[in-house]
């Protein structure tokens, strides 16, 4: 079996949403779970689904292949299969698939007894895809609005959204998600950096201690967050990162429809100092 | 202290939020699916926009029969061939485009109206030659639609779109502080820290727009594609500024995902393409030699004439006046005299 | 909800402040007395100082200080001198680069002397924090990761203002100082270097920012989630595998079928956050020097996804010879 040489003892019943018993065992590695069922249905049928797309397609390369949402003139309704209507389905897949590794994540970590800050993590994700894929095409009132499945065809739809609002870099909450990226970015190679010089100090020395840890920073820059600290702040702009592109882009239709920079102009034209 | 924070995120909140709009919007697709060519209008902002932007009617057409226009009044040098009844039409409605308020007198010596005294009267009489030579030369931008004095002026004496040079700033020759014409919020830029004249270099004089190569891997000597990243943000200042003025976004004319390409660009880029030669061609030939006809009032802080760009006809709307068919009620308008 | 979530420290018990791990011989000693702040006590260390000041540290912040002043004295003329203008406009003014024009010659200073000074001395007093940063981990006695992982950011840093301007032969290809500026820059590259989306050093680097963050939510997230285990007491688990290592390792396995160990997960972390400005930077620098249209570069390379035309073909007006 591949477990590891501690893991038969944490390999207990419970913790389980749903089904109880059921569905509680390991394939391998692998927990199961009722969301394991769930999860391996969704994703099998997406995937096949993205197959026959792809094979319905001009070209079997990977970086070429592309399944495009209906046409803005469908609205919210379904579409023909071959005008959309796949990836309205690929989509409908994808959320059950990401939803039931959420759920399954909830299980493992009850099972462990562990908190349940990653499924939650995950969740923000998961309403990143959603929002882009589902909220904002309602809002819009179209699903035409969402992004196509395909390498370098989401990079064309993220241009030519960026730029139906002439330079994206002025909205402000792009800005705002932009800076906390490269900050946890930032943060995760000073952390990653910090544990790992404390314990590999290099030829001669010994393996130092969290005092070490503090020390180094607070020599740096006169603080240091610490070792529980770090990792809530790392989640921190992790999450709040992907809460502000989630925002930045909801607003950018629904609730804004000019040019970015223009949105400024509240700003420039304040009475105590406009010009 | 929890009250204060609390209030000052409100605050926050609400100035943010404040300048935002709501659903539902209108959307076009100019792409294929899923690329993300949309226009995206608000219907509320583009209801107003309309009324703003309606054309006046048209009184009914004069009688073509009886004298010429030159024949009975004296110091006619345009629409001379017009019968009198269409030459007082037209002088009607120019009146009603231009000086709706001042009435004749903003032009004309009302003791003598052959009078070429007030400078108005000589710079109306040069750009209803423009106006013909637009409606005549240049139908690859205009077609049938065409463009009336209205078109600019809009009842104002002076369009409210017209641009000039920028000034300088107060220690423009000190040690510290040159901001390369760019890094200030000006309107010609739509607020970014883009170049903020983009008129002078491409729709007066004729520099190069296009930045990009045509060739994958950078060239050497000859073959060296010299346009520098700065030369695109003028490009992009002056793209933005089309944008505006349309009231559209890029991707009304282009795919971003390559700009340069025409194959997949639509056909209203070969449009806009026209507008910049007939931008240039209306400031160098009738604009810019009119310079020292008008008083120092009507001159740019550095003393250079108001010209036109994109925005002094289109006002905001990706047709002037959308598309409203003025011209053909003045056919006058349509073609430049014979010699 | 009634249970502790782990995110905000609810009693923080006070012992005597730390003065930091004796430093060895040649070093100076440290500045300020070090004082709590509360809130700062609820997410992490309350402790704030003491700090280091050697030679390397105050030399660093001496050229900082310089350089961050020099922008914004030229910005504040910008603006003629007007502070409310300064505030106003703040975001929008910036310290140019010289024209193109220039090349690579040295300019009057008020048209981009200004900039290339500040770049001499921003650049110097990067470098040096980044030997400070070497040099206290060396005299703790710990690895130099985080400064080899700074590394990376200055080659980002210097490829932008440096090596890629001077190889295409103009200070004018450098980046601005200043907010929408420096964003305007970011834009105009892309737009003249035909579209970065098709740079495929760029989409990597995108893949190690994204992944980043994503690693960053998984490895705090998962720190959290075994607090009651002490699972961040990551030193201690690392010498001697407790049950915290354990259940965040096993989560990880169950969940996707392997798994990192905690000190294995650190080395992703370090990896995922050094590559995004060190794959990025490499992207950058082949960018109109190698490569000048980066999409029509992904034609040549077969990646380029094809759409059905929904106009009618259009053709270049100017090649038509059309006389307007």
């Amino acid at each position: 079996m591949s477990m590891l040489s501690f893991e038969r003892k944490y390999r207990v019943r419970g913790g389980t949403i749903f089904g109880g018993d059921l569905f509680d065992f390991w394939v391998g590695p692998f927990y199961v779970g009722f969301f394991g069922i769930t999860t391996l249905f969704f994703a099998l049928t997406g995937t096949m689904m993205i197959l026959w797309g792809a094979a319905m397609g001009p070209t079997w390369n990977v970086w070429q292949i592309n399944i495009s949402p209906p046409d803005i003139a469908y609205g919210l309704r379904f579409a023909p299969m071959m005008e959309g209507g796949l990836w309205q389905l690929i989509t409908v897949c994808a959320i059950g698939a990401f939803v039931s590794w959420a759920l399954r994540e909830v299980e493992i970590a009850r099972k462990l007894g562990m908190g349940l800050h990653v499924p939650v993590a995950f969740g923000m994700a998961i309403l990143a895809y959603v929002s882009l894929q589902v909220i904002r095409p309602v809002l819009m009132g179209a699903w035409g609005h969402a992004f196509p499945y395909g390498i370098y065809s989401h990079l064309d739809w993220v241009s030519n959204t960026a730029y139906q609002y002439l330079h994206f870099h002025y909205n402000p909450w792009h800005m705002i998600a932009v800076t906390l990226f490269f900050a946890a970015t930032l943060a995760l190679s000073m952390h990653g950096g910090l544990v790992l010089s404390a314990t590999n100090p290099g030829k001669g020395q010994v393996v130092k201690s969290p005092e070490h840890e503090d020390t180094f920073f607070r020599d740096l820059i006169g603080y240091s967050v610490g070792t529980l600290g770090i990792h809530r702040l790392g989640l921190f702009l992790a999450l709040s990162g992907v809460w502000f592109g989630i925002v930045c882009i909801v607003i950018s239709g629904p609730f804004w429809t000019g040019a970015w920079p223009e949105w400024w102009s509240w700003w420039l034209n304040m009475p105590i100092w406009r010009t | 202290m929890k009250i204060i924070f609390k209030t000052a995120l409100c605050l926050m909140a609400a100035v943010m939020l404040a300048g935002c709009e709501r659903p539902p919007i209108e959307t076009v697709q100019t792409g294929f699916r899923g690329t993300g060519m949309e226009q995206i209008y608000n219907p509320r902002t583009l209801a107003k926009q309309a009324s703003l932007n309606a054309a006046p009617a048209a009184a009914e057409a004069a009688d073509a029969e009886g004298p010429k226009a030159k024949d009975v009044y004296k110091n006619v040098q345009v629409l001379g061939d017009l019968s009198v009844g269409q030459f007082n039409r037209h002088m009607a409605a120019i009146t009603q485009w231009v000086s709706p308020e001042a009435g004749c007198a903003y032009c004309h010596n009302v003791q003598n109206f052959a009078d070429d005294d007030k400078y108005t009267k000589v710079v109306a009489r040069r750009m209803i030659q423009m106006t013909q030579k637009v409606n005549q030369d240049y139908k690859a931008h205009v077609a049938e639609t065409g463009v009336t004095c209205y078109t600019c002026h809009r009842g104002n004496n002076v369009p409210t779109q017209v641009w000039t040079a920028p000034k300088d700033r107060l220690y423009a020759n000190s040690l510290l502080g040159d901001l390369a014409g760019q890094n200030m919020a000006t309107k010609a830029a739509g607020l970014t820290s883009l170049p903020s004249d983009p008129f002078s270099p491409y729709l007066m004089n004729a520099q190069p727009i296009r930045v990009n190569s045509d060739t994958a891997m950078t060239g050497a000597g000859a073959h060296a594609n010299r346009a520098s990243t700065k030369q695109a943000e003028h490009t992009y200042s002056l793209m933005v500024h089309m944008s505006e003025s349309l009231g559209v976004n890029c991707t009304y004319c282009h795919n971003t995902r390559n700009f340069a390409s025409w194959e997949e660009s639509r056909p209203q880029r070969v449009t806009a393409w026209h507008g910049i030669r007939m931008a240039r061609d209306l400031n160098n030939e009738y604009i810019i030699p009119l310079t020292d006809k008008f008083p120092p009032n009507r001159l740019g802080p550095k003393g250079d004439v108001a010209k036109v760009n994109c925005s002094t006809c289109h006002q905001g709307a990706y047709k002037p006046l959308y598309g409203a068919q003025m011209a053909k009620d003045y056919p006058e308008l349509q073609a430049l005299a014979k010699p | 909800m009634a249970e502790y979530q782990n995110l905000f420290t609810s009693v923080q018990p006070v012992g005597p402040l730390h003065d930091g791990i004796e430093l060895p011989r040649g070093d100076d000693k440290r500045s300020g007395t070090p004082f709590l702040v509360h809130l700062l006590g609820r997410i992490g260390n309350a402790q704030i100082g003491p700090v280091y000041l050697g030679s390397l540290g105050v030399a660093s912040l001496v050229f900082g200080i310089a350089a961050f002043n020099i922008i914004g004295f030229n910005m504040l003329a910008s603006v003629d001198w007007n502070p409310i203008q300064l505030i106003r406009q703040l975001f929008w003014l910036a310290l140019e680069p010289p024209a193109p024009a220039y090349g690579l010659s040295i300019p009057p200073l008020a048209q981009g002397g200004w900039w290339l000074l500040v770049g001499f001395m921003l650049t110097v007093s990067i470098l040096l924090w980044w030997v400070r940063t070497y040099r206290r981990a060396r005299q703790l006695g710990l690895g130099t990761h985080v400064a080899w992982a700074f590394a990376a950011a200055i080659w980002l840093y210097l490829v932008c203002g440096f090596f890629r301007p001077v190889m295409m032969g103009s200070w004018s290809e450098a980046v601005p100082f200043g907010v929408f500026p420096h964003l305007d820059w970011v834009s105009a590259l892309s737009l003249r270097y035909g579209n970065l989306f098709y740079n495929p050093f760029h989409a990597l680097s995108i893949v190690f920012l994204y992944g980043s963050v994503l690693l960053f939510a998984m490895h705090g997230a998962t720190i959290l989630a075994v607090g009651r285990y002490g699972g961040e007491r990551e030193i201690e688990q690392i010498v001697d595998r407790g049950t915290a290592s354990e259940r965040a390792g096993l989560f990880w396995r169950w969940t996707m079928g392997f798994n990192a160990s905690m000190e294995s997960i650190h080395r992703w972390a370090w990896w995922f956050a050094v590559l995004c400005p060190l794959v990025g930077g490499i992207g950058i620098l082949l960018t109109g020097t190698v490569v000048d249209n980066w999409y029509l570069w992904s034609v040549k390379h077969h990646v380029v996804p094809a759409y059905p035309l929904v106009s009618p073909l259009v053709v270049d007006p100017a090649i038509l010879g059309v006389k307007p």
